[in-house]
């Protein structure tokens, strides 16, 4: 059934992100915040269409593109995320010589690639849905433009970001080559089907999931991670470390639903992402542990979370990776809104010696940072703790047991370097000649704060609302 | 008339050039240019299996693939502007600042 509905989201991002481009050139004003709000108003038209395509299951382009309740559910989800993330810019980017208004429009480019990579079942849409977004991403990193740092990521970001992409082209040569098809559904057939050799089919798909793994970050293709996390523009750190990341295991998701256990050669490809959950969870928070600065600490956090969300995947559990993602937005655009709290003009406090004693001098970003980092530490009662709770026992309940006993134990690890953290914040009398003032002039950074700390606790304490609505999403396929 | 599978090894064989390429080379635009040849590598594969197997559609994929590497092509080269205006230098070893 074809329906201009089901592109009626993407149209309204899509639209919003040309306007805001022509209005930065027709006006080109000095203060940039007009563009955000014209943004937002966008966003919210989008998430607005995708609340009334709930449970219409409408389609468009032959079936390219179905809007089924899962991709609405990551429609929002993004959707959110770049509320968040313009409202954390509104400041930040005039107060750090980053004042472009393309920021928005790029942003809002970057959510339609998500959203496409999301929507569809064909893998060459998704491929494009992926260099939208990582087109826009390489632009986003480099945003400073006097900033050498922030040259430098968008450098790095770009040049292995586009080395990865090669890979994932020929990934998906292979698999067309084998299968005849670009559709998931035709290429888990042909893995089902007959006794034939499928070496061929097997190379492009490890290819392919090489990357993946890039985009989303997995040991060991994660080496550009930390430097493009330290050297972006924080509110860009933010966003990177959240929504390309949803996306791609939005798209894994949808990939290895049918996989497991379908054929001996599937077997092989199980065991490979197993080895990688296992190395992104132990690599990624073990290096952590020497970083001492905090966006770096948070950058190798935001990967073991990825060997974490991986297990989901092994254990081929929709409803639990889904609230993961979720409650990884919250906790993790949380911890860098408060990290980019810590700012006044012209200067961010990273260093972990600039959090000392700031607990008690700006109580509200101590607190709340606080809270994140335990959410993201996994105690209880907060979302970080339920989210790895969910996917540790979906784990357990099909026999992935040492796979569980390493995630437990890395996340043990991990407690040590966020709680660093807060032991900084809350017990380190601050240094004489380290003088740290910041401007709490950022009603929207409060915003952001609140309702992230708000979506921690609901997640954490009463997450029964969100789990009915992910469990409508994954259902309903 | 030459078989398809020579097409096939031949674009295997650019994208492992592509791929030495970006490690041993040491300036920016080179190593762009070796992703380049790698993208095209992948796009002479399309075609080759596409040849194959029979079908159309490997051969229309290809100009999808071809418009992303162009607009991959735009950004890179503006991103290695922006870094070349700011240090003079396209040297790789130059753009260290962030380590650990």
């Amino acid at each position: 059934m074809n329906n201009l509905a089901a592109l009626s989201p993407l149209l309204c991002v899509v639209l919003g992100a040309l306007l805001v481009l022509l209005l930065e050139v027709l006006f080109n004003k000095e203060n940039k915040s007009y563009l955000g709000y014209v943004s937002l108003a966008f966003l919210a038209g989008g998430a607005a269409l995708c609340v009334r395509s709930w449970n219409k299951l409408y389609s468009f382009f032959n079936g390219t593109l179905i809007l089924d309740n899962l991709a609405l559910f990551f429609f929002l989800l993004f959707s959110l995320a770049g509320a968040f993330i313009i409202l954390l810019s509104l400041k930040y980017i005039s107060d750090q010589e980053a004042n472009h208004g393309e920021l928005y429009s790029l942003l809002l480019l970057a959510l339609s690639g998500m959203m496409i990579m999301v929507s569809s079942p064909d893998l060459l849409v998704i491929f494009l849905g992926l260099e939208v977004l990582s087109v826009s991403c390489y632009a986003l990193a480099g945003l400073k433009r006097k900033d050498e740092k922030s040259a430098e990521a968008a450098l790095k970001y770009f040049l292995l970001g586009s080395f990865a992409s090669a890979f994932l082209v020929l990934g998906l040569a292979l698999l067309y080559g084998a299968a005849h098809s670009m559709v998931i559904s035709g290429i888990i057939e042909y893995f089902q089907a007959g006794t034939a050799s499928k070496t061929m089919g097997l190379i492009g798909l490890g290819l392919v999931i090489v990357g993946f793994a890039f985009k989303i970050a997995l040991v060991p293709f994660h080496m550009w991670t930390p430097d493009v996390y330290e050297g972006a523009p924080t509110p860009m750190t933010a966003f990177f470390s959240v929504a390309p990341k949803s996306a791609g295991f939005a798209v894994l998701l949808r990939i290895f639903l049918d996989f497991w256990g379908a054929s001996a050669e599937t077997e092989f490809v199980f065991w490979a992402l197993w080895v990688l959950s296992v190395l992104t969870m132990v690599v990624g928070n073990l290096i952590a542990l020497r970083q001492t600065n905090v966006k770096r600490i948070l950058a190798y956090s935001s990967i073991a979370h990825a060997g974490y969300m991986l297990v989901a995947v092994l254990a081929g559990d929709q409803s639990s990776l889904v609230f993961y993602l979720t409650a990884y937005l919250f906790m993790n655009v949380g911890a860098f809104a408060a990290l980019i709290g810590m700012s006044k003009k012209g200067k961010e406090y990273n260093e972990l010696e600039d959090f000392a004693g700031i607990g008690f001098k700006y109580p509200w970003i101590g607190g709340t940072f606080a809270v994140f980092l335990i959410s993201l530490a996994g105690f209880p009662p907060t979302a970080g703790f339920l989210a790895k709770f969910y996917v540790f026992s979906a784990a357990v309940r099909v026999g992935l047991v040492p796979l569980v006993v390493i995630g437990v134990l890395a996340s043990l690890i991990s407690v040590f370097y966020y709680l660093r953290i807060v032991v900084a914040m809350y017990m380190r009398e601050p240094s004489p000649d380290r003088e740290v003032t910041i401007d709490q002039e950022n009603p929207a950074l409060f915003l952001v704060l609140f309702l992230c700390l708000y979506g921690v606790l609901q997640l954490g304490i009463f997450p029964g609302n969100i789990l009915t609505i992910i469990r409508m999403a994954v259902s309903f396929l | 008339m030459i078989p398809v599978s020579y097409f096939f090894g031949l674009s295997l064989l650019l994208f492992a050039l592509g791929i030495i390429a970006f490690f041993i080379k040491r300036d920016l635009i080179t190593m762009f240019m070796a992703v380049e040849v790698m993208l095209n590598a992948a796009n002479l594969a399309f075609i080759s299996l596409a040849k194959a197997s029979g079908s159309l559609s490997g051969q229309v994929i290809v100009f999808f693939i071809i418009t992303v590497a162009a607009a991959e092509a735009a950004i890179g080269l503006a991103i290695i502007l922006l870094v070349f205006r700011q240090k003079k230098t396209i040297k790789v070893e130059e753009f260290r600042l962030m380590k650990g």
